[in-house]
């Protein structure tokens, strides 16, 4: 079938659903969530540019204050150099929101330089050279579709060489570093909803139980003892149900998942 | 119909039957992830994000599974699911973390296609409840694709 007509095929099905309202069996109007899994697994680890996007719409952002570039320390333990890719593919996110085009192709040849590193560079050079190609035509949301292919193809390479655990430490470092920004904007201007999008309980376990089950001497690194005491810091600051996330609850957090970025970019 | 002409249709079914047997035989989750993807096509032109990352599995006829995904205030997603088994019907649904469905009226199903609309009220974790209502198969494939604007 040719990509039109598949293409007009599934427009068709999304507008016929749209206008006749294809629904099958009625959803339910509430479930009980007690009979579901208490697991948190299967997790997708949101983007830090869903967290953007979030923050965005509160406000304009002034992201250019947040854009970090550089070549950084040299790592040669595969968590560190794990975390590290992660967090500078936040940065990447980062530059796009500020679309500032030569961070955001430091950071992609940087990203090059990680994946290298620990050995899974053939996984994404074309992903780095489309991010490349996308920023000197300032096509955004291509660099951030490109940004996302990046970590999926290096966490798919450390999958497929059953390097499970350091794929998880890549989301791991997104998601501090989405977290350090996030909270920095947040205590600048300060806002009930920019401190609503803290309210990440479900993912926060998700990572406890992740680096819980990290006890192999290559995680027995000082940074990654120190993220799990300061998750366990993190926790009742962020999971308070429906009560509000105050003011000060977000500055700690800034100041807790700061000190673990600068930790994660910082050699010992 | 000429003796070759029924050699080479008899052929034709034999090779088709082959096929058939291959596709079932081979078909995985990366196959119904394709489906899920096409769903999502035509969105993409609306401005969302449709992420790499995405959940599968099997699932036999009547079977749901949960899943749960954080989800941002502000932000507005759409979850596609399909599967390779054309004569499946499936369906997806979200729920909230009280377990008080939080979809749009827009969301649709057809088929071995599936669609759930959300706009989130509130920051947090929701619950995305995947099921295979009906399916000629044992056990079905089914993948599970988000995206976000």
């Amino acid at each position: 079938m040719s990509l039109f007509v598949k293409y007009f095929k599934l427009s068709a099905i999304a507008v016929l659903a749209l206008t006749l309202g294809a629904h099958g069996t009625q959803a339910p109007q509430r479930i009980d969530v007690k009979q579901l899994s208490k697991k948190v697994e299967d997790v997708v680890v949101p983007l830090p540019n869903e967290v953007f996007g979030a923050l965005n719409k509160l406000g304009s952002v002034n992201w250019r204050e947040y854009v970090r570039t550089g070549k950084g320390s040299n790592f040669t333990e595969r968590p560190r150099i794990a975390l590290l890719l992660g967090t500078v593919i936040a940065d990447g996110f980062i530059a796009v929101q500020a679309e500032d085009a030569p961070a955001v192709k430091e950071i992609g040849q940087r990203v090059q330089t990680l994946a290298k590193g620990i050995g899974v560079e053939r996984s994404i050079t074309q992903h780095a050279k489309a991010i490349v190609e996308a920023a000197d035509k300032r096509k955004w949301d291509n660099v951030r579709q490109e940004l996302d292919r990046t970590q999926n193809s290096v966490q798919q390479a450390m999958n497929e060489v059953n390097d499970e655990k350091l794929s998880q430490l890549v989301s791991l470092g997104g998601w501090l570093r989405g977290t350090a920004v996030l909270t920095a904007v947040v205590t600048k201007h300060f806002s009930t909803e920019g401190a609503e999008l803290l309210h990440q309980p479900d993912l926060l376990v998700y990572f406890q139980t992740k680096l819980n089950a990290m006890p192999e001497p290559q995680f027995k690194v000082a940074i990654i003892r120190e993220i799990q005491e300061a998750l366990e810091q993190v926790k009742p600051m962020i999971d308070v149900g429906n009560a509000r996330i105050s003011p000060e609850s977000v500055r700690k957090v800034n100041e807790i998942t700061a000190r673990l970025d600068y930790g994660i970019v910082t050699k010992d | 119909m000429d003796g070759l002409a029924k050699v080479l249709l008899r052929g034709g079914s034999v090779f088709g039957a082959l096929l058939a047997f291959r596709l079932i035989a081979f078909a995985s989750v990366d196959d119904a992830q394709s489906f899920a993807l096409q769903a999502a096509e035509p969105y993409v032109k609306e401005g969302f994000q449709v992420r790499e990352d995405y959940w599968g599995g099997d699932l036999g006829s009547g079977e749901k599974k949960a899943v749960r995904q954080q989800l941002f205030k502000g932000n507005e997603y759409w979850f596609w699911m399909g599967t390779e088994v054309e004569r499946a019907k499936i369906s997806v649904h979200i729920y909230d973390s009280e377990g008080k469905l939080a979809e749009q009226p827009d969301s649709w199903e057809k088929g071995h296609f599936a669609a759930a609309h959300v706009i989130p009220k509130a920051t947090g974790s929701y619950f995305i409840i995947v099921e295979i209502e009906e399916s000629p198969e044992e056990r079905t494939h089914w993948a599970l694709v988000y995206g976000f604007r």
